[in-house]
């Protein structure tokens, strides 16, 4: 008996340790998704946000030609799709693409902003539509306040959106990339010489968001003149001088327009293009990236997505530019890459990278994604080890805490193959089954930043370990938005000796000696300021020299 | 009493002499042009047209340069004693309207407008700043031309320049490749791969997987020659080393390795993107220009050769679609990473379309034989197409003007281009160079003389 009991134990054990380390659990989590392409290669995307504010994270799915799903987490590994009670039918009129959760209106509820590429009513000749606002009533349903925040105009073939607060008011702004040219005012009339102009390069959208009340479209104020066949940007502070710099993705970029590398100048309204000087002017298909501090010096580095091998440009702050290293780092294998993740998935203190790969949509070779697992510096591609060889035709991926556990889950889009395909191709949601090592878990909340503190960056020092985590604002990876909570393996340390959080605009908080395992809530003590409108400072003069003719006129008359 | 009244005569001398001046200053115009350069100022707007109208495409832009070259020659041919129309000898045109025998004509005038109106209706997509850029060009010549030319000679000119351009116009849109613009990637075309087929490439020209016009093949041809000629023959696919396949990839993989500074700068100066240029007809088309600058033929031979380019070019085209999509084979960047070397990348990135035979090198040759029909071999000229470009950044190549000891040498040029940039194989370059030749020769033995 005791014997029989001791070799279930150590089947199990062997289980454990060579099993699968990532659990594939879409068909018991409830989530039964794909995305649908109208037509070719575009969509979609995953955004990870608290939509009813329980705690657990839910998520957002762009669907294309399938309905969108919202779905909201039942605490038990489960999802239930929660769209229509939660009244965002609005969207089932589009072809979605990507999306981005933010608490846009500051009132403590996240709200999401969904990119389109035209209406699902009537082929159109030049597919093309509005972007979507759809604002959380905190009562478990959404508004669709696109045209109060004045979007609803502009017709466009929008695809990755960045959150990011670049002027520091403490209101989430926004990058949307644009792929084909937009149409401000809608469409009106169809003609040749409209059809032939609807396939150039388009310029992104750079959003002001004004007192959470309508987004302002700045990118001419703000120095922004670019076109390109764009996936979007994704606002980070590369330079480390405490605002949001942006790195914009550029499709084609070897024929049409490159990457281009944005550094703001605040408190100065301008962006300056420094691509060339930092050598990030990469003129590949840029799909998507990932922002991670790869070799902890301090300074952020990418991961950018493209088709045949990804870039992995690791920052030189000496030199002020920046290298690829993909092949020195052992990730350059050939493939077509969108979403791209980094975490420490095996909690053992170092960056794992997932990619997410998939055809070209309508072809159909099917080609598996990675993980690559960090081993003393160098990626190894372990998907096979980890469960995640999946071959479905990939595209936007995010990581998010699934049940709460300290770990980080992932979850995968894919596309439906227009063509006969072998392997299945649908949305998967994976577990973290690894249970190795210590963790860190820290929510931010943000008051004079952005609810989420999009843009802050945590820095985990733990004796030799230094970690350097910036909160995601969407669209690393591909059409996507990671979860805003920071999260740092580190292997057997207990303690961490020290955490500071740099928060937009450069004030940092400091904690000391944090037990390992658990989460942490840190809220920034700089309080929001609400900006007086300048309208008070325009209406003083004009009120005052009204007055003065007024009582000028009165004068005369009363001489008369 | 002089002093009193001289101011008074003064002024209305002023008076005089500024509206006379004012008068004189809204004719800015020279008094003359020589006339192969209302030919070449047409064919630079033609070419402009071509560049910078978007969804442009080498096939679509093959076709109008064949239209506006045949209207140059038709709207002067009446005027020369020796020549005659090629009405009723091009496929499906019994007719083209003639001048009256009783009216006097000013054939720059009739090919100025004929020009305007037909560059309009062939580009009917272009923006409305460009058609204004044309009629801007048809005014200026005409401006000029009218200057010494009877009123009534003029007007019976514009009359019959625009019968003729709306009678070729007419003619144009049953050939298969009207508004050609609308139908780029026919998101319906399907066919089975097989071994060796084509593709869509991951290092891409295009952003569309479909690939360009797979019906262009079916299009009415220039010449009834043309439209009869026989399939070319294309080497077996096999894979094994050593065989005659496999050695058409080797040597475009081994050629990429070693890449002089001369065969990359021919690899992107004829490159010829039509995204961003005139697309390689046009780049023929230029070449024919500047020999017409160069030489100053007559009107009738600066309108003849560039009938001959335009419709060799455009005939080319045809063929070389035919058999693309016949035999729809693969390019190097499929094959070389498959059984040669899985990181290789081709210098330049692929079009969207099938391999053999090479557009770029069937096209050179078509216009080169035609061009030798008019000038010596010899020739000896420089090529600034694409002087003043910014340099491509990606492999660090500039645009700088190119000069060729003979007109077969562009040809040869033109074909070998594509092979440095690793997108064609040398069979598909050699059939190409052949076919274009013959191509050309049914265009030139057309009875352009009485």
């Amino acid at each position: 008996m005791y014997r029989r009991i001791f070799l279930l134990l150590c089947f199990s054990i062997f289980v454990k340790v060579q099993g699968q380390q990532f659990t594939d659990i879409t068909n018991r989590s409830g989530i039964d998704h794909y995305f649908e392409v109208y037509e070719g290669m575009f969509g979609g995307g995953i955004a990870v946000l608290d939509y009813n504010n329980d705690g657990f994270e839910d998520l957002y799915i762009t669907g294309g030609m399938q309905e969108d799903q919202l779905l909201e987490n039942l605490q038990n590994g489960t999802f239930k799709n929660v769209l229509k009670t939660a009244r965002l039918e609005s969207v089932l009129r589009f072809v979605t693409q990507g999306v981005a959760a933010a608490d846009f209106n500051r009132d403590g509820w996240m709200d999401l902003f969904v990119t389109t590429i035209t209406t699902k009513s009537q082929k159109r000749k030049i597919p093309r539509a509005q972007n979507l606002i759809l604002i959380n009533q905190g009562d478990g349903t959404f508004k669709n306040n696109s045209k109060s925040f004045g979007i609803q105009r502009i017709e466009s073939f929008s695809t990755g959106i960045s959150v990011g607060d670049f002027n520091l008011d403490g209101y989430p702004d926004l990058y949307v990339g644009n792929y084909f040219t937009d149409y401000d005012g809608g469409l009106k009339e169809i003609s040749d010489a409209t059809i032939v102009n609807a396939g150039k390069t388009a310029k992104g959208y750079l959003y002001e968001n004004k007192g959470g009340k309508r987004f302002k479209e700045v990118s001419e104020k703000y120095n922004i003149d670019h076109r390109g066949f764009s996936f979007g940007g994704i606002f980070t502070d590369f330079d480390n001088d405490n605002d949001l710099d942006l790195i914009v993705n550029n499709d084609f970029g070897y024929k049409a327009k490159p990457n281009y590398l944005l550094e703001n100048l605040y408190p100065k309204k301008e962006f300056q293009y420094v691509g060339e000087n930092y050598e990030m002017d990469l003129r590949i298909n840029a799909m998507g990236g990932a922002t991670a501090d790869i070799n902890a010096d301090g300074f952020l580095d990418y991961f950018i997505s493209n088709i045949r091998y990804n870039r992995f440009m690791i920052q030189d702050p000496e030199k002020n530019i920046f290298k690829d290293q993909a092949e020195a780092l052992g990730t350059q294998l050939f493939t077509i890459s969108w979403g791209a993740n980094f975490n420490d998935f095996d909690h053992d203190g170092d960056i794992d990278l997932f990619v997410s790969n998939g055809d070209l949509n309508p072809n159909c070779v099917p080609m598996y994604n990675f993980f690559f697992e960090n081993v003393n510096g160098q990626f190894k591609e372990e998907s096979t080890k980890f469960g995640l060889k999946d071959y479905g035709v990939g595209r936007g991926s995010a990581i998010f805490d699934l049940e709460n556990d300290g770990d980080m889950d992932l979850i995968v889009v894919s596309q439906k193959p227009i063509r006969e395909y072998g392997p299945p191709s649908i949305t998967r949601l994976y577990r973290n089954d690894i249970e190795e090592g210590n963790y860190l878990q820290v929510k931010l909340k943000g008051n004079a930043s952005t609810l989420s503190a999009h843009g802050a960056r945590i820095q985990v020092f733990s004796d030799s370990l230094f970690i350097n985590q910036e909160i995601d604002g969407g669209n690393t990876s591909h059409l996507s938005h990671n979860s805003t909570l920071a999260h740092f393996g580190l292997g057997k340390r207990k303690i961490i000796d020290s955490l500071k959080v740099i928060w937009p605009g450069g004030e940092i908080t400091k904690m000391n000696q944090i037990k390992t395992n658990q989460k942490i809530f840190v809220e920034e003590t700089q309080e929001f300021k609400k900006r007086r409108s300048n309208l008070i400072w325009w209406l003083i003069p004009i009120s005052a020299l009204g007055f003065y003719f007024f009582i000028r006129n009165k004068k005369k008359q009363h001489k008369i | 009493m002089k002093n009193k009244y001289f101011p008074v005569f003064l002024k209305k001398i002023s008076i005089i002499l500024i509206i006379g001046l004012s008068f004189s200053s809204c004719d800015n115009y020279p008094n003359e042009i020589p006339n192969h350069e209302v030919t070449a100022q047409w064919a630079d707007m033609t070419l402009f047209i071509t560049k910078n109208t978007p969804a442009n495409s080498p096939t679509f832009a093959s076709r109008c340069l064949g239209y506006m070259g045949l209207a140059q020659y038709e709207s002067v041919v009446h005027g020369d004693l020796n020549h005659q129309s090629l009405a009723g000898q091009l496929n499906q045109l019994e007719s083209l309207p003639l001048p009256q025998s009783e009216y006097s004509y000013n054939w720059l005038i009739v090919l100025n407008r004929s020009q305007s109106l037909l560059l309009k209706s062939l580009y009917l997509q272009t923006s409305d700043e460009n058609k204004l850029k044309i009629d801007s060009l048809e005014n200026r010549i005409y401006k000029i031309l009218k200057k010494s030319t009877d009123r009534k000679i003029a007007s019976q000119s514009i009359a019959f320049g625009t019968e003729l351009a709306k009678a070729i116009f007419e003619w144009s849109k049953s050939d298969g490749g009207h508004r050609g613009y609308l139908k780029n990637f026919d998101q319906e075309f399907r066919r089975e791969p097989f071994d060796g087929s084509w593709k869509p490439p991951l290092f891409a020209q295009s952003f569309s997987h479909k690939p360009l016009h797979p019906n262009w093949g079916e299009n009415r041809t220039f010449s009834p020659k043309n439209t009869l000629l026989e399939l070319p023959t294309y080497i077996t696919y096999q894979t094994s080393k050593e065989s005659d396949y496999y050695n058409q990839f080797i040597e475009v993989y081994q050629k990429e390795k070693n890449l002089t500074k001369e065969e990359k700068e021919a690899a992107i100066w004829w490159s010829d993107d039509p995204d961003e240029t005139f697309s390689p007809g046009g780049h023929l088309y230029y070449i024919t220009n500047s020999l017409i600058r160069k030489n100053k033929p007559s009107t009738i031979t600066s309108a003849k050769i560039l009938a001959m380019v335009g419709m060799s070019v455009a005939d080319a085209f045809i063929k070389c679609w035919k058999w693309k999509y016949h035999f729809f084979t693969e390019r190097p960047n499929t094959f070389i990473p498959e059984f040669i070397d899985q990181k290789w990348e081709s210098f330049w990135p692929d079009p969207p379309f099938p391999s053999f035979p090479s557009g770029h090198a069937i096209q050179a040759s078509a216009a080169a034989t035609a061009l030798i029909n008019t000038f010596e071999n010899n020739t000896e000229l420089i090529d600034s197409a694409h002087v003043g470009r910014e340099r491509d950044h990606v492999r660090n190549i500039e645009f700088k003007a190119r000069s060729y000891k003979s007109i077969w040498e562009v040809a040869k040029e033109t074909a070998d281009s594509r092979f440095y940039g690793g997108i064609h194989t040398r069979q598909d370059n050699k059939v190409g160079m052949e076919q274009g030749a013959i191509i050309a020769k049914n265009i030139i033995n057309f009875n352009w003389k009485k």
